[in-house]
């Protein structure tokens, strides 16, 4: 299994990646646990200072195809579609995100990716997102 | 449907960009045509959305992004008197690899509104080449009404 440090610098020289700004907290073969730090760019309502909905979808597709590619070295996994839940608003502060690879095929992977702030139980949104492995 | 006017038109592209922070300000978006029938943005290309170190193939994340500010400024155009908007669910088809350095171009439109739901698909090429579609989205935002709208709010730069 391939280290954190490594990963989090492959991450680190995807520039999508940097603009997010997140770390891989932890990983194994089906699970990849990510935190976000919150940034200015990162808003999508500037009175209230919550996430922008696609910040939080981008950042669950992060840390989806970390989960099923994270030896990934040039490009992520590559994704074919996605379906976001939002369940509350995201406030200024650090995000976290759990991807949980569902089904892991020849071609095709399913997973699902939670995220949440304070508490685990009070979810920020949820997501379900397909990749190609070939 | 009725036209919108002109002005109101004009000071949707001026709030949109003089939001001053965050996303939006960000992909620097420029909106190129409003009306009830659905509008059409470009987003400049910007190396800091790509995930390859040749910086020519766009994150679908940011397609995803660009989908939901567009669906909330239809929905603005669209609907009178919404006081706020939040986006409930999201699905984002990626038709082919983002790769070019052209300009993206997305459209999107409000198919049906509720007093308490706005229902919007939306359709993402790059500049010069649309017949190539590279993303395709729909949503469901959660509207509430009031007498100070969103639009109203952002405009005279305080909150509802």
């Amino acid at each position: 299994m391939i280290d954190l440090q490594t990963v989090n610098a492959n991450i680190a020289r995807v520039p999508f990646f940097r603009f997010l700004n997140f770390e891989v907290q932890s990983l194994d073969s089906l699970h990849a646990t990510t935190e976000m730090t919150f940034d200015v760019r990162h808003i999508g309502n500037p009175i209230m200072d919550y996430y922008h909905g696609g910040i939080i979808a981008s950042f669950m597709e992060a840390t989806a195809a970390i989960a099923v590619r994270p030896d990934f070295t040039e490009t992520p996994a590559k994704p074919i579609n996605l379906t976001v839940d939002y369940l509350r608003p995201g406030q200024k502060g650090p995000l976290f995100a759990r991807a949980n690879v569902t089904r892991k095929g020849k071609r095709i992977a399913s997973v699902s990716v939670i995220t949440w702030q304070t508490e685990t139980d009070k979810p920020v949104a949820e997501g379900l997102y397909h990749f190609l492995l070939v | 449907m009725a036209e919108i006017s002109k002005e109101k038109m004009d000071q949707i592209a001026q709030m949109w960009n003089a939001r001053g922070k965050g996303l939006i300000t960000h992909m620097a978006l420029e909106v190129e045509d409003v009306s009830s029938e659905g509008v059409r943005v470009r987003m400049p290309f910007n190396t800091d959305f790509c995930v390859d170190a040749d910086q020519t193939l766009l994150h679908g994340g940011i397609l995803t992004a660009l989908l939901d500010s567009v669906f909330g400024l239809a929905n603005f155009v669209a609907i009178d008197g919404v006081s706020t908007m939040a986006t409930l669910d999201l699905r984002v088809d990626y038709l082919r690899a983002a790769r070019s350095r052209a300009d993206v171009i997305v459209s999107a439109h409000c198919f049906r509104k509720t007093r308490h739901i706005a229902f919007n698909s939306g359709s993402i090429w790059f500049d010069g080449h649309d017949d190539a579609e590279i993303a395709r989205g729909t949503a469901s935002f959660a509207l509430t009404r009031g007498d100070v709208s969103l639009f109203d709010a952002m405009t005279k730069g305080k909150a509802s």
